[in-house]
């Protein structure tokens, strides 16, 4: 709530803090305390002196042009940490890059000029785009490079055997999402159909209806792959045997 | 204890291989049986699949019997393994910058099968791609930049 002069403390000036003329503000305060009926008392605790009140000023402005100073450095200094981070980078991809000028060179009797790998600060990337050599990226700076300079690799021994740029011929691979080839049956001779044929379906269907009948049913346990031999008879309880049926349990 | 590794030879046999391995690792080695570091890497799938039975089944595929999956998984250096769970591809973080084959040999039979191990349980829990376990420093490095070539 604004304070007793009325006006919101730090209304209109540039650096938010101002200071309200003092004979205005004493009388308002005056006013206010009247109005309020509070404390005459209290007044003199609630006033905040001049002199207490410029100092907080100034300690504020002081503060924030410190604060200020301190996030310019911080900033500064991030940035300065990033153009090293990317020198290093460049120099690391550069020094790769000789090894692959040199390698490639000899594997392959590419006609380039000689001077282009002759040494690191000639095989350096380019600063502006428009330089092509066959060791050069096509854009500088470690965004453009697609694999993360690492040095580690080159002691690790494993020298692979390259087979080949795989063409598609537009057909794209597993990078662009292609069909898979376990997915495109084209020379199988076997039945096409997927799932089970039309007389197992129907089959399925006659389950299913048995499935609604009561459970306790006589006979619904009946087993049907059960295997008899031909002198099978059904159980009349024992007419063949002695006695009564219920004793056949 | 080890054995002779599996062959698939052709498109139809690598076809059934991922149509048919259920609930386990398919792990399909992509290369040739006398190249140096094949060998290498061979030597580790063989001497660790016994103990992996439970999670994996391993193959081995010549690339010049298969063009159809050379050519669909990109496959330009050897060897190259890629891995499927239940008919699908599993991706796998190596930090290279292709996550759909490992390429080269591993320096370790452990490092296989922490791969394995983590492939499985992501698999058991529905990833399709996942975080191996293997330190940055033992996946050989490759340079993309011959394709530029």
């Amino acid at each position: 709530r604004p304070s007793c002069c009325g006006t919101w403390p730090g209304a209109g000036g540039a650096d938010g803090v101002t200071v309200s003329p003092r004979p205005e503000h004493h009388r308002q305060t005056a006013r206010f305390w009247r109005e309020n009926r509070a404390e005459a008392a209290l007044r003199e605790r609630c006033l905040v002196p001049a002199e207490e009140y410029e100092r907080f000023a100034q300690a504020l402005e002081q503060a924030l042009a410190e604060h200020q100073r301190r996030e310019e450095e911080r900033i500064l200094q991030m940035a300065a940490d990033i153009r090293e981070a990317e020198r290093r980078q460049r120099e690391t991809v550069q020094a790769a890059l000789q090894k692959y000028c040199s390698f490639f060179l000899n594997r392959t009797q590419l006609q380039t000029e000689p001077e282009l790998c002759a040494g690191p600060s000639v095989c350096r990337l380019p600063a502006g785009p428009e330089r092509d050599s066959p060791c050069a990226a096509e854009k500088p700076g470690p965004s453009g490079m697609l694999t993360g300079p690492d040095l580690a690799w080159m002691e690790s021994g494993q020298v692979l055997t390259f087979i080949g740029h795989q063409e598609t011929e537009g057909k794209g691979n597993v990078h662009t999402g292609a069909k898979p080839p376990w997915l495109t049956e084209e020379e199988d001779g076997s039945k096409q159909q997927i799932g089970p044929s039309y007389e197992e379906f129907l089959k399925h269907k006659e389950k299913q209806k048995l499935k609604k009948l009561p459970v306790e049913r006589v006979g619904a346990n009946f087993d049907h792959t059960s295997q008899t031999s031909d002198s099978w008879l059904p159980s009349f309880g024992r007419v063949w045997n002695h006695g009564r049926r219920w004793q056949s349990r | 204890m080890s054995f002779l590794l599996p062959k698939l030879t052709s498109k139809r046999e690598v076809d059934r291989a991922i149509k048919s391995v259920a609930e386990k690792v398919l792990v399909l080695r992509f290369g040739r049986d006398n190249d140096a570091v094949c060998l290498q890497l061979d030597d580790i799938l063989a001497k660790t699949a016994h103990d992996l039975s439970k999670m994996a089944v391993i193959y081995l595929v010549d690339v010049n019997n298969v063009p159809v999956y050379t050519q669909y998984f990109d496959i330009s250096y050897i060897p190259s393994t890629v891995f499927f769970f239940n008919g699908q591809h599993m991706k796998v973080d190596y930090g290279s910058p292709d996550h759909t084959k490992f390429v080269g040999s591993f320096k370790t039979k452990q490092d296989f099968i922490d791969l394995i191990e983590v492939i499985y349980r992501g698999a058991m829990r529905g990833k399709l791609i996942v975080r191996s376990p293997i330190d940055p420093n033992n996946i050989p490095k490759y340079d993309l930049l011959y394709q530029g070539i």
